[in-house]
C-alpha cells in the first residue's frame, strides 16, 4: 500500500522527451524494430563517461522508455558503447567482445578519449582510438558527454 | 540334482589349485592362469546358484573335514541367489583382473601381481562362493573368517606403494574381527541353546529358546553381519578399505563379500530365529535408513572416486537391510504376503547392486591405472582420451542413480511399492516407520543422482584438471571385456527383470515367507501378484527413446530453419580462454549440497591469510581447506580409541624390564589358577 502511495505522489519524475534528434539514422538500426539492447566497454576511460552513462539511464533522463536498455553480455547486444581510449590491455577484449555480438551490431563511440583519445593521446598505455581498433557507428563527443546527448544518440538508433 | 555339487567340487578344486599356481609361476604366466583359474571358480559357483535358484537343493555332510565338528554344506535358493551373484562377479571381474595384472600399466598393477596376492586371490574368491552354502555354525564360522583373511591379505597388497594401505589394513583387521567375536559369541549362544550346531539344529531347536536368549542371539549377529555389510555406524574399515585395496579386490569385496552380510542376517534372522518381535526389526530398518541416508550423504561429500563408491556401497546396503528389516516387520504383524514382497525387492537390490558396483569399481580401477590418480578434482576429461571405461562407467552410473532405464531403478521401485502397500497394515508402528522410509530411500535416491552426476561429469567429462589426467590411455582389452560382462549383466537386470521372477520367489520361500509368490516374473514384465502392480522395463525404456527422439527432432527442426549462421569464438569474458582450474571440481559441485546438509556433516573449514611482510594489509597467500570429516567415526570411536590408549599406557607401569616382577607375576598366576581349580571344583 505504502508503495502504491509513494507512486502516486511521486508522479512522473523523467523530464519530458525532447524531441526526435537530427542526424542520419545507421542502416542496420532498421532491423532492430526500436528495441536496443546495449552493452557498455569501458576500453580505459577516468570513468567519467559511464557516470554520465549511468546518468542516461537513470529515472530522469531514462534512456529505456526509447527502447534502450543495457545487458551484460555481448551475446545479448546489438550495441556496444565504448568509453576511453583503447588501452593496450583491452584492445584484444574490446575486438573479441564487438566479434561476440550477434549480427547486425553498432558500434558506438562515447567522450572524446573514445573518438581522438582526448585528454590521454600519446600515453605510454593508449593503444588509439576506439576507430583504430574496431569499426565505429556513431559517436558521441564530450568530454564527458551530457546524458541526453548520449540518450540523443540511442534514440538514433532506436528510431524513437 | 548332481549339478550343483559337481559344480561346488569344481569350484573347490580350481580354487585350491589357483593359490599354488599364484606361489610358484612366473610373472610371465601368473596373472593369466590365476585369472582364468579364478573364473573358473566364478563360472563353477555362479552354476551352482543358479541351479539352486531354479529349485535343486543340495545337502551333504563331511564328517572327517573338520576335527570334532565335521563339515555340512547345504544349498538351497537362498545361497543360490547369493552364490550366484558372487559367481557372476568373481568370473566377470577375474576376466577384468588379467587385464589389470598382465596389461602393460602405467601405474598400480604391481602389489596385485604378486605372488603373495595372486595366490590369495582365487581362495578369496571361492570363500565368497562357499560362505553361503555352510550348513553348520563351525563351517560358516571357518568359512567367514577364510574370506576375512583371504580379503584382508588383497586389502595390504599394494602396501609397499602407499603407506596409507597399512593403516587401512589395521583398521579392517580389527573391525572385522570385532564382528567375528560378536558372531562367535551370538552363534555359540544360539548353537548351545538349541542343542545342535547345524544349522538344521538350530531350526529345529529355536521354538525351545527363551525370547530373552532369541533376542540376544539376533542382535549379536546383527550387529556383526551389519558390520560385514558397511553399515552405519560399524562401517569405518568400508571407507577406509575399498579405496586403498586394489580395484579387482574392491570390486569383489563391494560387490559379493558386503552382499554375505545380508545373506547372514537374512539366513540366521529370518530362517533360522524363524523371524522375531517388531523390535528386532525395528532396530534393523534404523540401521539400514541411517546408513543409507548418511552413506550417501558422505558419499556427495567425497573427492577420492574410490571413496565415493566405498560409501555408495553403504548406503546401498542401507536400502537393502531397510528391507529385510521391513519384510521382518511385515512378517511379524502377519502379512506374509508383503513380507515376501519386501524381501523380494531387498534381495533384487543386492543384485542389482552387486552388478552396478562391481562395474563402477571396475572402471574406477581404469581410471586409477591410467592415471594413478583417486581424486576427482584432478581428473577430468577422460571421456575423450578413456571413451570406453568412462561409457561402461555411465552405464554403472546409471544403475546406481535408481532412474529409469537403470536397474537400479527396478529394485528401487519394488522397495516403495513393498513400503506404499505396507501403509495398509494397521498398527501405530507402521504408521510412523513405514511413511519414514519412504522418505529415507527418496532422499537417498535423490542424492545418488547428484552423487553419480558428479562422479561422472566432473571425473569424465570437461578438460582434465591434472597432468596425469591429461596423459590417460584407455585400458588393456581384458579390462574392458570384464566390465563390459558386468555391463551386459546391468543391462539384462535393467530390461528383462522378470526372469529373476520365479528364482526371487524361491529365495523368498526358502528365507522362511513361504505361501507367498511376490514377484511373478512374466519375462519381460515384473508383476507383483499380491499388491496387483506391474512395471515393463522395456515399455520405459521405449518411452524414454521416443521421448528423447521427439525433443532432439523439434530441436533440430526448430534450429534448421535459420539460415545465417556465423562461427564465433567462445565468450570467454574478453580475457584468455577458460582454462580447466575454471571448470567444476567435485568439492565445488559438492558445496551447495554441503551447505544444505551442514548440521548433519559438520564440515571443517580453515582460512589461514599470510600478509606480505611489509604491511598487514598486502595479502601474500591465502590458504583455504575444506574437509567433511566422518562424523559418526569421530563421535563413537576416538572415545574408544582414546579409552583403549589410556588403558595401553597405563599398562606399561606392570612390565617394569625387572626379570623378578614377570617370574612373580607367573607365580601369582598359578598360584591363583590352582585356588580356583581347588575351592571351585
Ligand atoms: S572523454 Fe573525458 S570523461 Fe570520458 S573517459 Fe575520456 S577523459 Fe574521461
Amino acid at each position: 500500500m505504502g508503495l502504491l502511495r509513494k507512486i502516486r505522489d511521486t508522479g512522473q519524475v523523467a523530464e519530458p522527451a525532447p524531441p526526435r534528434p537530427e542526424g542520419g539514422v545507421p542502416p542496420q538500426a532498421r532491423e532492430f524494430g526500436g528495441s536496443v539492447q546495449v552493452r557498455c566497454v569501458d576500453a580505459g576511460s577516468c570513468n567519467g563517461c559511464e557516470i554520465e552513462i549511468a546518468a542516461a539511464f537513470n529515472p530522469v533522463y531514462d534512456a529505456e522508455r526509447y527502447g534502450a536498455r543495457l545487458v551484460a553480455s555481448p551475446r545479448h547486444a546489438d550495441v556496444a558503447l565504448v568509453t576511453g581510449p583503447v588501452t593496450r590491455n583491452m584492445a584484444e577484449p574490446l575486438r573479441r567482445t564487438v566479434a561476440a555480438m550477434p549480427e547486425p551490431r553498432l558500434v558506438v563511440a562515447v567522450g572524446d578519449c573514445a573518438i581522438n583519445c582526448g585528454e590521454f593521446a600519446g600515453g605510454y598505455g593508449v593503444e588509439g582510438a576506439v576507430s583504430d581498433v574496431v569499426p565505429v557507428d556513431l559517436a558521441v563527443p564530450g568530454c564527458p558527454p551530457r546524458p541526453d546527448e548520449i540518450v540523443a544518440a540511442l534514440r538514433r538508433v532506436t528510431g524513437r | 540334482m548332481s549339478l550343483i555339487p559337481a559344480a561346488l567340487a569344481t569350484a573347490t578344486a580350481l580354487g585350491v589349485a589357483g593359490a599354488p599356481a599364484g606361489l610358484v609361476l612366473p610373472q610371465r604366466v601368473r596373472g593369466w592362469v590365476v585369472g582364468v583359474l579364478t573364473a573358473g571358480v566364478g563360472v563353477a559357483g555362479g552354476t551352482a546358484g543358479v541351479a539352486a535358484l531354479g529349485g535343486s537343493g543340495w545337502s551333504a555332510e563331511v564328517p572327517g573335514l573338520l576335527p570334532l565338528a565335521g563339515t555340512y554344506l547345504a544349498v538351497d535358493a537362498l545361497s543360490g541367489l547369493f552364490m550366484a551373484v558372487a559367481g557372476a562377479v568373481v568370473a566377470a571381474v577375474a576376466v577384468y583382473g588379467i587385464g589389470y595384472v598382465t596389461g602393460h600399466g602405467s601405474h598400480g598393477s604391481h602389489g596385485l601381481g604378486s605372488r603373495g596376492a595372486q595366490a590369495v586371490l582365487p581362495l578369496f574368491a571361492l570363500s565368497l562362493l562357499l560362505v553361503p552354502a555352510a550348513a553348520s555354525v563351525s563351517t560358516f564360522l571357518l568359512l567367514w573368517e577364510l574370506m576375512a583373511l583371504t580379503s584382508l591379505l588383497l586389502v595390504l597388497a599394494e602396501h609397499r606403494a602407499r603407506p596409507a594401505v597399512r593403516q587401512a589394513g589395521v583398521w579392517y583387521a580389527v573391525m572385522t574381527h570385532l564382528g567375528l567375536v560378536l558372531l562367535l559369541a551370538g552363534l555359540m549362544v544360539y548353537a548351545a541353546q538349541a542343542g545342535g550346531e547345524t544349522f538344521a539344529a538350530l531350526r529345529a531347536g529355536t521354538t525351545g529358546i527363551s525370547p530373552t536368549m532369541r533376542g540376544l542371539v539376533f542382535v549379536l549377529t546383527a550387529v556383526a553381519f551389519t558390520s560385514k555389510a558397511g553399515l552405519v555406524p560399524l562401517h569405518a574399515w568400508l571407507p577406509r578399505a575399498h579405496p586403498e585395496a586394489p580395484s579387482v579386490v574392491s570390486a569383489l569385496m563391494s560387490a559379493a563379500m558386503v552382499n554375505l552380510g545380508i545373506y547372514g542376517l537374512v539366513r540366521v534372522g529370518s530362517d533360522l530365529l524363524g523371524g522375531g518381535p517388531a523390535w528386532w526389526w525395528l532396530l534393523v530398518m534404523a540401521m539400514g535408513g541411517l546408513s543409507a541416508v548418511y552413506g550417501i550423504l558422505q558419499a556427495a561429500m567425497a573427492s577420492d572416486l574410490k571413496r565415493l563408491l566405498a560409501y555408495s556401497t553403504s548406503e546401498n546396503m542401507g536400502l537393502v537391510v531397510l528391507g529385510v528389516g521391513a519384510a521382518g516387520l511385515f512378517a511379524h504383524v502377519g502379512n506374509e504376503a508383503l513380507a515376501g514382497l519386501a524381501l523380494a525387492a531387498a534381495l533384487l537390490h543386492v543384485v542389482n547392486h552387486a552388478a552396478f558396483k562391481a562395474l563402477l569399481f571396475g572402471a574406477a580401477g581404469s581410471v586409477l591405472r591410467a592415471t594413478g590418480e583417486r581424486n576427482l578434482d584432478l581428473l577430468g576429461g577422460l571421456r575423450a582420451r578413456m571413451p570406453f571405461t568412462a561409457g561402461l562407467f555411465a552405464v554403472g552410473a546409471l544403475g546406481a542413480v535408481a532412474l529409469p532405464p537403470g536397474n537400479g531403478f527396478i529394485s528401487e521401485w519394488l522397495l516403495l511399492q513393498s513400503m506404499i502397500h505396507g501403509l495398509e497394515v494397521p498398527g501405530v508402528t507402521t504408521a510412523i516407520v513405514l511413511p519414514l522410509a519412504v522418505a529415507v530411500i527418496a532422499l537417498s535416491a535423490g542424492l545418488a543422482a547428484a552423487v553419480f552426476v558428479k562422479a561422472l561429469g566432473v571425473g569424465f567429462f570437461a578438460q582434465p584438471r591434472g597432468e596425469q589426467a591429461a596423459a590417460a590411455k584407455e585400458s588393456p582389452l581384458l579390462m574392458l571385456v570384464g566390465m563390459g560382462l558386468l555391463a551386459a549383466l546391468c543391462a539384462a537386470l535393467a530390461l528383462v527383470p522378470g526372469l529373476l521372477g520365479e528364482g526371487l520367489d524361491r529365495t523368498v520361500a526358502a528365507a522362511g515367507h513361504t505361501g507367498t509368490r511376490p514377484v511373478a516374473g512374466g519375462g519381460l514384465r515384473v508383476r507383483l501378484e499380491e499388491v496387483s502392480a506391474t512395471l515393463s522395463p522395456l515399455w520405459v525404456l521405449a518411452a524414454l527413446v521416443v521421448a528423447l527422439g521427439a525433443v532432439m527432432g523439434t530441436v533440430g527442426w526448430a534450429t534448421r530453419r535459420r539460415q545465417r549462421r556465423t562461427q564465433a569464438r567462445l565468450w570467454d569474458c574478453g580475457g584468455g580462454a577458460p582454462t580447466p582450474r575454471m571448470a567444476y571440481t567435485a568439492t565445488s559441485f559438492a558445496e551447495p549440497l554441503q551447505r544444505v546438509f551442514d548440521d548433519m556433516l559438520a564440515p571443517e573449514q580453515d582460512v589461514d591469510v599470510t600478509p606480505v611482510r611489509e604491511s598487514a594489509y598486502l595479502v601474500e597467500r591465502v590458504e583455504f581447506r575444506n574437509r567433511v570429516p566422518d562424523r559418526i567415526e569421530h563421535r563413537l570411536y576416538q572415545p574408544v580409541l582414546d579409552l583403549l590408549a589410556a588403558a595401553g599406557q597405563s599398562a606399561r607401569r606392570l612390565a617394569g624390564g625387572s626379570v623378578h616382577t614377570y617370574l612373580g607375576y607367573g607365580f601369582v598366576g598359578l598360584i591363583t589358577l590352582l585356588v580356583v581349580l581347588v575351592v571351585g571344583w
